[in-house]
């Protein structure tokens, strides 16, 4: 049975792409940036990447990275926190440019103009424009290891199922697009001429098409990528774990494990608060359960600490339950 | 017209303007069906703009630049069908 993350991240061709998921609060940001960090200590060069607007990472590193790209806080370990709304600020206004350019106006028809703005009130363009960057990144491919940090489980998988709907689209309109092409060829051919234009349509569409599918070729790969459940002990937790390995047979990835948080210590057994000792014979008869439905998927455990883990230190402290296993269960 | 059935008409066209196109081997043939296919084409990417949210908004923005010169004319052409196989088949 393997216990600790190093074994299954940190190995010689292990995974390039780790994804915590999990309900809210449960430490899917803590658990991203202590294996990220673990990993840059390891001297992988470390991409950990948040897609939650709420700045988390700039909170646990306790340095301000939202929206400044690639920010090294450690030495191999780099940060980034998009800014969804810049990010979709500035591409709405590329894409005015570009009208404007291919057809040399000084305004964009008012009808034109009008739809492109209201296309920023939707969430899908923040979710899209999130989902994006991290593609973008994986297809640079400058670094060994990539952690993104995923919003509450709902959302993250709906996120990873998009690839799959984005990249059939794709493949959709890049069919009608070749139609076309094979009909201006045959035109040009009946009328005897020869077609020189390059379809810049394809090409945008072929090069969208490419950063998608690396994406979901690495999501897909057992070997590219390994995700894991944070769970606690708790039975609410337990139903959520449940419906969730549900929900990720159903989409086709595989569980490389799931981590349980916030377990309290042993030494509350004897305490003498009988509050604190009745939590932790609570906990014992939920550990039981888990051990019986889960069991060796179980990969590491990580105790409730007294404080918040922040900063290097904090991380550092996390690290050795979460990546290197000092907590056993059973 | 629902998505699904929208989807199936797209498919159903596709493979027949292409058989009846060789038929015909005519240039007017030929353009009138790439004309088709544009409309089509443009249908994908803007279909949000009539109701027909088809393409994350996202990667559909990318591509409306290139349908600019078509969205008027496409628009009137669209809302004046009744169906949009009729759109196709002309
Ligand atoms: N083992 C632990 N001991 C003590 N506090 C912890 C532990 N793990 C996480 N926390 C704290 O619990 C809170 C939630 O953790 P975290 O932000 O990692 O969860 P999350 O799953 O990323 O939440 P969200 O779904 O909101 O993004 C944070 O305040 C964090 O510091
Ligand atoms: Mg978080």
């Amino acid at each position: 049975m393997v216990w600790g993350l190093r074994d299954i991240v940190l190995r010689e061709g292990g995974p390039r792409m780790v994804i915590f998921a999990g309900k809210g609060g449960l430490g899917k940001t803590t658990s991203s940036a202590a294996l990220a960090y673990a990993a840059a200590l390891a001297k992988k060069k470390v991409l950990c990447f948040s897609t939650d607007p709420q700045a988390s990472l700039s909170d646990i590193f306790e340095r301000n990275i939202f929206g400044k790209g690639e920010v090294e806080v450690a030495p191999n370990l780099y940060v980034v926190e998009i800014d969804a709304d810049a990010k979709v600020g500035a591409y709405i206004e590329e894409v005015k440019q570009r009208i404007k350019d291919m057809y040399k106006l000084e305004e964009i028809p008012p009808e034109i103009e009008a739809y492109i703005d209201s296309s920023v009130a939707e969430p899908a363009m923040y979710e899209s424009a999130t989902y994006d960057a991290m593609a973008d990144y994986l297809a640079r491919g400058d670094y060994d290891l990539y952690v993104f940090d995923m919003p509450p489980f709902g959302h993250g998988i709906r996120m990873l199922t998009m690839a799959d709907v984005l990249t059939s689209w794709v493949e959709k309109l890049t069919e009608v697009r070749e139609k076309a092409r094979e009909y201006d060829e045959i035109a040009s051919k009946l009328k005897g001429e020869r077609l020189v234009k390059e379809d810049e349509i394809l090409n945008e569409l072929k090069q969208i098409r490419d950063k998608l599918t690396t994406f979901t070729d690495f999501m897909r790969e057992r070997t590219k990528s390994a995700f894991f459940m944070v769970m606690t002990p708790e039975m609410m937790s337990v139903h959520d774990t449940e419906r969730a390995l549900e929900a990720f047979k159903s989409i086709g990835l595989s569980l490389a494990g799931i981590v349980l948080n916030k377990v309290l210590p042993r030494d509350f057994h004897s305490s003498p608060s009988p509050y604190i000792s009745y939590r932790y014979r609570q906990q014992e008869s939920v550990m039981r359960v888990i051990e019986e439905k889960f069991g060796d998927l179980v990969v590491a455990a990580i105790p409730m600490f007294p404080r918040e883990p922040k900063g290097l230190d904090g991380l550092r402290e996390v690290a050795k339950h979460l990546v290197d296993g000092v907590t056993k269960l059973w | 017209m629902s998505k699904g059935r929208f989807i199936s008409s797209l498919r159903k066209a596709l493979t027949e303007v292409s058989y009846g196109a060789a038929l015909h081997g005519q240039v007017s043939a030929v353009l009138k069906t790439r004309m088709y296919i544009e409309h089509m084409f443009i249908l994908m990417i803007l279909g949000d703009m009539l109701g027909f949210p088809i393409l994350p908004p996202y990667y559909s923005l990318r591509l409306l630049p290139y349908a600019v010169p078509n969205v008027k004319a496409w628009k009137h052409r669209f809302y004046r069908e009744r169906d949009f196989t009729d759109v196709i088949y002309g």
